[in-house]
């Protein structure tokens, strides 16, 4: 075991892990975050995805012991006061949600590339998902809740876009 | 019977709009309780040991080393739990016994204190085995001399209609007849024989299998899972331990991560149980992992199909056979039903006088095939549409014109016998032709346009039963045991009883499916749900409404008839100013304890005698597809420039998710035309990862244009049929007949890959080169000689 500072959600945390404990494990096992989700283990689906120091991580393939000192953003931490995240948001408005199990991974992706890439092209928004598989959606209306969001469609944001 | 006089959208409050899906915030913000964030007191963890021959007996088993290990609790095999399970046909055991017959059955199963534990203990088992040989190729496994994979299969028990032949690997033949087909043959001036086969594909939904079993001392049992159908599952784990319904019960998860048909059937729940059923009084978890998703879980069929077609020389089709062999894998699953199924079907949507039909579903050594987006759908459609197109090209006929000549309207008789009533097929294919400008604007070079359509029954006859429960504050519980897998049932259930009890959306939620308390429901299957326990949820709002309206009428003394509710308050019809609330009319009776309770069960009624899985079907999922397409001779590379997909709804009572389902039904059927398949060297298998196992991602997804069309069902809620299961169903054709019309090769064999484009371009230009010296070009593909 050894003892690492992780910052999760803005809250210090001091664990004891082991050495080969993946972070995914550990944010959903000893914080109770279960928010991020195992879908493959192999780092091959993204559903495991959570933010590091700003860039967008596969938990599942992130020793915790390499974490140390580092800065840690899950989906709870998205909307830490209940209030809604605009991306969320835009994936309720824009019925980007089916089983679920997929979504915090990909609201993830979005947010980072969002933060460092407020305009991104529509090619930047798949390719920012790209990693994170939906078996559902098949992606269009995932890519229409980031993309307005984004703020390239005008009038879409506020209002509901649904066909 | 379809129903041209339903209202339209305006006189509804829910129903046609598309509000927020009830479960998207929770799932959005990460609040989801899935089954793997689910977490008892005492649980132990459940690893199973899997075979690593495809068919061999088993001389013996020692667990002895792993029971000793620190951590674990216990260790479980065949000979524990003697007694086999299955839906139409029992012939599957929770863990092999006396011999394997796939590479990755369980063959024994360890509980410990953690995972970890339990799967080190698995290297501690020894297992004996006797490899014997083995078969994989279902035209293979019906030939005289193939192994034999169930000795016994005469005396499994099966439900009626399903036919297993003793003493072969068939486990379900079924054989339709309309007309005379030899007399059909004859009459034709043309015949036209194809063979198509379609690859392995699996669901992959994001979450994998799941099972958490509890059985205590009085073999009581509680499962809770990610199952798609609590009921069925109860049904079939009573009837395997032979213990009563009432001490299994089924709880779900209130969320499951993906389903496409996938989580129907025990699963990881087998070894759960079998766990749970030797460890008493502990709940045992077994979550499978990903690899075990794809050597333990289910597949989609795979199958090879043969067509054979008679037409005039006008067009004119004469006669249709079929004949279909879906490889069901090592123990039947749903191959009967889905072999059924396909049967009916085999000779697509089309007005054929002379129809013969026959499906085997055949064993082989492979992983269970089983229910999967579509059933058997896919596959009977890939070859019957494939199969149009090559008809209508040795014609000279365009293929949309060919399949509007032929597809069957209302009044038409189905190779089933059935009258075809309520079809909106014809539409789809319409709409599909207008938006591509078909026949009109030409794409380009190496560019082509295909169509495809289908049909696709849904099971019959069977029920659902829904409560609605009616609290004191005037909001509402639906109790139904429809399961939300991602297809937004919950949302247009909640839709349904907030139209007919005539309150606000918001105001109703639906229970977690428990069979100790959520009534009666046959399966979260088919596309059933909207229609079915749409109509349970519909009558069960409507009884609640009438003993409100019953107590109000009391109070306004009026007649309950002069009522009406709306936005949660009742008013007199004449006169809306003078309105109670419903948690008015509820305290002015009964005080601080009010309830009502409104009982609603739906059952198809058909003409015909109530069979298991009737040929005859209250409705037929229909759509078509449109393909535009680009082909890269070079590499044998297809892009995909545009896709049209149209599915006759009846009502679309949510809109938005109409379009979801179809937007996700197209990545599903373009991974199966173009890559997904599993790779197997004989008996090993070869890409069993979402690395190697390629599903498509946002950047392989075309445009779609999702197009709904609405021809009303007179039984269904408000006119709706369904939708989600078919989504996917006529893509791979549709694909495949687009290729051919950029660059004039005709693929049978799925999934579409370069390489299969390219050696097909080869062979057409030695043929052509052939051809040149020997004919004149204006009759080559033209077998009446004619001009094209
Ligand atoms: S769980 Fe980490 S990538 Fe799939
Ligand atoms: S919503 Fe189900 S996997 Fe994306």
């Amino acid at each position: 075991m050894k003892t690492i500072m992780l910052t999760v959600n803005g809250e210090a945390y001091e664990l004891a892990v082991a050495p080969n404990d993946m972070l995914l494990d550990v944010i959903r096992d000893k914080l109770d975050l279960t928010g991020a989700k195992k879908g493959c283990d192999t780092g091959a689906c993204g559903a495991c995805t959570v933010i590091m120091d700003g860039e967008p991580i596969l938990s599942c393939m992130t020793l915790a012991v390499r974490c140390h000192g580092r800065e840690i953003t899950t989906i709870e931490g998205l909307a830490p006061r209940g209030e809604l995240h605009p991306l969320q948001q835009a994936a309720i408005d824009h019925n980007a949600v089916q089983c679920g199990f997929c979504t915090p991974g990909w609201l993830l992706s979005a947010k980072a590339l969002l933060d460092g890439n407020p305009h991104p092209s529509q090619e930047e928004v798949r390719t920012a998902i790209a990693g994170n598989l939906c078996r559902c959606t098949g992606y269009k209306k995932i890519e229409d809740a980031i993309s307005a969001v984004a703020g390239r469609n005008q009038g879409v944001v506020k209002g509901k876009n649904r066909d | 019977m379809a129903n041209t006089d339903l209202d339209s959208v305006e006189q509804y409050d829910a129903i046609g709009t598309s509000p927020d899906r009830s479960d998207a915030k929770s799932k959005a913000t990460g609040r989801a309780v899935f089954i793997e964030d689910m977490h008892f007191r005492g649980m132990l963890y459940g690893k199973v040991l899997r075979s690593k021959f495809a068919h061999a007996r088993i001389l013996s088993i020692d667990t002895a080393r792993a029971e000793k290990m620190p951590g674990v609790r216990g260790v479980v095999t065949g000979a524990d739990i003697p007694v086999l399970h299955g839906e139409a046909l029992k012939d599957d055991c929770f863990l092999a016994r006396d011999k394997v017959r796939y590479r990755g059955e369980g063959v024994a199963a360890v509980a410990a204190v953690d995972e970890e534990t339990a799967e080190e203990a698995l290297s501690l088992i020894d297992v004996c085995y006797e490899e014997l040989p083995a078969v994989f190729d279902p035209e293979e496994a019906i030939k005289p001399e193939a192994p034999l994979i169930h000795e016994q299969l005469g005396a499994y028990r099966h439900a009626p209609g399903i036919e297993p032949i003793s003493g072969t690997n068939i486990c379900n033949y079924f054989h339709l007849e309309k007309g005379d087909v030899d007399k059909g043959f004859a009459e034709a001036d043309l015949i036209i024989e194809d063979k198509f086969t379609t690859g392995m594909q699996q669901h992959c939904t994001l979450e994998t299998h799941c099972g958490i079993c509890l059985i205590d001392d009085d073999n009581r049992l509680t499962l809770w899972a990610t199952n798609d159908s609590p009921y069925r599952t109860r049904k079939e784990i009573a009837d395997a331990l032979k213990i009563p319904q009432i001490n299994v019960r089924v709880i779900c998860a209130p969320y499951i991560g993906g389903n496409f048909g996938g989580k129907g059937g025990l699963k990881a729940e087998a070894a759960a149980i079998a766990l749970a059923w030797k460890i008493r009084n502990k709940p045992i978890r077994v979550l499978f992992t990903r690899e075990e998703e794809f050597t333990s879980a289910i597949v989609r069929h795979p199958s090879v199909i043969y067509l054979k077609t008679g037409v005039k020389k006008d067009g004119a089709i004469t006669a249709r056979a079929v004949r279909m062999y879906f490889a069901t894998g090592a123990y039947a699953e749903k191959g009967p039903t889905i072999t059924r199924f396909g049967g009916v079907s085999g000779a697509g949507p089309y007005n054929i006088p002379n129809v013969k039909i026959e499906a085997s579903c055949v064993y082989t050594n492979r992983q269970l095939s089983g229910a999967m987006r579509g059933y058997s759908g896919p596959q009977a459609a890939w070859a019957y549409e494939s199969h149009m197109d090559n008809v209508a090209c040795k014609l000279g006929i365009d293929p949309l014109e060919f399949r509007l000549r032929h597809v069957y309207t209302d009044g038409d008789t189905h190779a089933s016998g059935q009258e075809i009533y309520s079809e909106g097929l014809k539409e789809c294919l319409e709409k599909i032709g207008e938006r591509m400008e078909w026949g009109k604007k030409s794409l380009g070079r190496n560019r082509g346009k295909g169509v495809a359509c289908m049909e696709r029954a849904v099971k019959t006859p069977f029920g659902s039963a829904a409560f609605v429960k009616v609290n004191e504050d005037g909001t509402v519980d639906l109790l139904s045991s429809t399961t939300e897998v991602g297809q937004g049932a919950d949302t247009v259930l909640c839709q349904i009883v907030a139209e007919e009890l005539g309150v606000p959306f918001d105001w109703v939620k639906k229970a977690t499916p428990d069979t100790s308390t959520t009534p009666y429901d046959t399966s979260t299957t088919s596309s059933r749900s909207t229609f079915h326990m749409g109509n349970a949820a519909k009558a069960a709002a409507a009884d609640a409404k009438g003993q409100i309206l019953k107590l109000a009428a009391e109070l306004l003394k009026t007649n309950a008839d002069d009522l009406a509710i709306k936005g949660g308050n009742v008013y007199l019809k004449d006169n809306g100013g003078s309105s109670l609330s419903i948690a008015q009319v509820l305290g002015k009776h009964f005080g601080h304890s009010a309830t009502v309770l409104g009982r609603g069960f739906y059952y198809p009624h058909l003409e015909v005698p109530v069979e298991y899985f009737s040929t005859h079907m209250i409705f037929w999922l229909l759509g078509a597809h449109g393909v535009e397409v680009e082909v890269n001779r070079q590499t044998g590379e297809v892009k995909i420039l545009k896709v049209y997909a149209a599915m006759d709804v009846g009502k679309a009572l949510h809109p938005s998710n109409c379009t979801a389902q179809l937007e996700g039904g197209v990545s599903m059927g373009l991974g199966f035309a173009l890559y997904e398949n599993f790779i197997f060297r004989g008996g090993d298998f070869l890409n069993p990862s979402l690395l190697d196992y390629k599903i498509p991602t946002a950047l392989e997804m075309p445009e779609i244009e999702p197009i709904i069309v609405e021809c009303a069902h007179e039984e269904g809620p408000y006119g709706a049929k369904g939708i989600g299961e078919t989504t996917n169903v006529s893509l791979p054709p549709a694909l495949a007949n687009a290729i051919y019309d950029a660059v004039g090769v005709r693929i049978h064999e799925l999934p579409i890959t370069p390489e299969k484009i390219l050696y097909a371009l080869k062979q057409v230009s030695e043929k052509k080169t052939q051809q040149r010296a020997d004919a004149d070009p204006a009759t080559v593909g033209n077998p009446f000689g004619g001009k094209k």
